[in-house]
């Protein structure tokens, strides 16, 4: 019998779906996903978190929940650290604890990733979660590799300019394989955390709602991780969260690139990196003069608050085009 | 007489006004919404056509505000804006060479910068509504003042107390406590002015370079306190343009002046649309687990728009309508 995974569509699920994904089906696992977010999802998601956690963490709540009863496991690794000397959001770390608690859920594969001391870390990790299917060592390394060449394939694609979701198709037909001209009239950068500026619940599309006002949008992910680095190289100090490093070195690529118009910082309501990345980005779009808006995100379904944001950030932009040229 | 109409329809009231061909205001209309946008919007057409010289001509309609799709789609207009291009706009016509908009509504708080006559940065409040128009009712209300006279009496104060500002709750609180104590009236509603500005500057001007000349519109512009807090916290001199509490208006019907120079006709409706029956309804669409609350608008029976989903499963048989914007 073929052992199921589930995996929640959440939090990293954006980033690493591919490396997990392939590396449970080289195991002969078979990978299931959370369905995509929905009111439903938020809603059992909120009543089951704990009050003070951000958004995103009760939508992962909400997806852990989803997978209940369709699984053998769920796989949420306890993600310490995914880069040399750098951390991830504490409220990761304490995912998988306070998940436990919940009722009728699998077995979790609650795996620690730290890469704070060292990278090699992360196949220890993967050879602790493959002893579970598979007794063969060689197989496991194997489907170690795999997965790091996939995840690998994903990154390239995304750099050509794709969504997520565009490039997990490209993975799987292997077409589209070429940086992807916008329609748009101008450029707008997206930065924020990949679960909520790709999740289209959580955000109310609004990756949809600025191409269908004329914009292209780029974001972090369609940066090499070299040129985010650099860039963020230029705080006076580093940055202790990973993601935080992205955003930050990503806005201060697009602050010094001539075809991008303007910048969109979305964060969660309660997220407390992101109220010092926000307010960093902020200041430096201020010094740079290119024009800045700020989103927060919480739980309510209204959604002429945003609306009513992007639209006037889109007739800034276009004011301020129409002016220079 | 030829000229364009503008409407307003926010959160707590309903602006209306019509603005001949050269730019100049003939009436304003001023209504509280009372949670029935649409029949506001009829009844203040009548009272406009009742106050205009027969044989007028609207050349073209604009609409703005938190209820603007609705209004838009009942009274056919010909640009359907966010507010806060609409202030922009209404601003820079009234006070030429304006640098900073401060704007106070009933639910909403923003700040425009405009730098040589463009939108370079704007705010509106994020998840609270404290310092708006409707606290400052509800506390005229408890007090036992009419909130006309609110300004008035504080401006008698002597020596302002100090209230906490940073939340509604906490600064109703304050107040009971401070008259509890024995301070005066007018002391206590110039500190509240005092604090409400603090929470303004500290939470929407967060940041922002508040440069002269300094305009100050919205429903909460009538009220001399805040003008006078604003004008000791700033330092500079505040305006108040003449037709401050339509501004919104103003802007969307120069707004539709500008698109009709464009496109060449109205889709106004008439004034008929006073005497047609419209009737919104909503219901849960059950097709996905998103479960949208889809609102529908019936003219004289027919449905003529939906909106609300997410999937444009409804809204999209009546896109022509919406692409109006």
């Amino acid at each position: 019998m073929t052992l199921k995974v589930g995996i929640p569509r959440a939090l990293l699920y954006y980033y690493y779906v591919p490396m997990w994904q392939t590396f449970f089906h080289e195991l002969g696992a078979e990978v299931v996903l959370s369905s995509p977010s929905t009111k439903g999802i938020l809603a059992n998601g909120l009543k089951h978190a704990v009050d003070e956690v951000c958004l995103p963490i009760k939508m992962a709540f909400g997806h852990v929940l989803d997978l209940a009863g369709k699984v053998d496991y769920i796989f949420l690794p306890r993600m310490v650290s995914i880069k040399k000397r750098e951390y991830i959001c504490p409220k990761f770390l304490g995912l998988p604890d306070m998940v436990r608690c919940l009722d009728g859920l699998p077995p979790l594969i609650d795996i620690n990733v730290n890469l704070y001391k060292s990278k090699k870390n992360a196949f220890f990790a993967a050879k602790e979660v493959g002893k579970l299917f598979t007794g063969n060592y060689f197989k496991i390394s194997g489907a170690y590799r795999y997965s790091l060449k996939t995840q690998k394939k994903y990154f390239k694609l995304l750099q050509l300019g794709l969504l997520p979701d565009e490039a997990l198709a490209g993975l799987e037909d292997g077409v589209g394989n070429k940086p992807r001209p916008g329609q748009g009239q101008f450029t707008v950068a997206l930065l924020g955390h990949p679960y909520n500026i790709y999740d289209s619940y959580i955000n109310m599309n609004i990756i949809r709602r600025l191409r269908a006002m004329g914009s292209n949008v780029v974001t972090a992910e369609h940066l090499s991780e070299q040129v985010v680095r650099s860039c963020a190289a230029c705080l006076p100090k580093k940055l202790f969260w990973t993601l935080g490093q992205r955003m930050i070195g990503a806005a201060f690529h697009y602050f010094k690139r001539r075809d991008v118009s303007g910048i969109v910082h979305v964060a969660a309501f309660a997220c407390g990196p992101d109220s010092m990345t926000g307010e960093l980005i902020a200041r430096e779009a201020r010094a740079a003069g290119m024009p800045f808006l700020n989103l927060t995100l919480d739980e309510h379904t209204g959604e002429t608050g945003i609306v009513t944001r992007i639209e006037a950030f889109m007739d800034m932009v276009r004011w301020r085009n129409a002016g220079v040229s | 007489m030829k000229g364009y109409l503008g409407i307003d329809v926010g959160s707590v009231s309903t602006k209306i006004v019509f603005m001949d061909e050269s730019g100049v205001i003939h009436e304003a209309i001023y209504l509280r919404t009372q949670g029935i946008p649409i029949a506001t919007v009829q009844k203040g057409l009548t009272e406009l056509k009742k106050r205009l010289p027969s044989g007028l001509k609207v050349r073209g309609v604009g609409t703005t505000g938190s209820g603007r799709y609705l209004a838009g789609i009942v009274v056919g207009a010909d640009t359907v804006k966010n507010e806060i291009t609409a202030h922009a706009v209404a601003s820079s016509l009234q006070v030429p060479g304006v640098q900073t908009i401060i704007e106070i509504g009933g639910q909403d708080s923003k700040i425009i910068i405009l730098r040589n006559g463009v939108v370079s940065d704007f705010a509106m409040n994020t998840v609270c509504a404290a310092g708006t128009g409707s606290f400052l009712d509800q506390q005229a209300a408890r007090l036992n003042i009419p909130v006309e006279k609110f300004g008035e009496i504080a401006l008698r104060s002597q020596s302002p107390v100090r209230i906490a500002g940073r939340c509604a709750v906490f600064a109703e609180s304050d107040m009971i406590h401070k008259q509890q104590m024995g301070c005066g009236l007018s002391d206590i509603l110039a500190g509240l002015c005092d604090a409400l500005v603090r929470n303004y500057l500290n939470n929407v001007g967060k940041g922002k370079e508040i440069l002269a000349p300094v305009v100050f519109q919205g429903g909460v512009a009538a009220n001399a306190g805040m003008i006078n807090a604003f004008k000791k916290a700033l330092g500079l001199a505040i305006q108040v343009p003449p037709y401050f509490d339509v501004m919104g208006a103003v802007g969307a019907a120069l707004l539709s002046r500008e698109t009709v120079s464009r496109t060449g006709s109205s889709r106004f409706k008439g004034f008929g649309v006073t005497d047609t029956e419209f009737k919104t309804g909503s219901f849960e669409c059950s097709g996905c687990s998103n479960l949208c609350e889809v609102v529908q608008l019936a003219e004289d029976g027919n449905i003529i728009a939906r909106w609300g989903d997410r999937c444009g499963k409804w809204s999209n048989a009546f896109a022509e309508q919406e692409k109006i914007s």
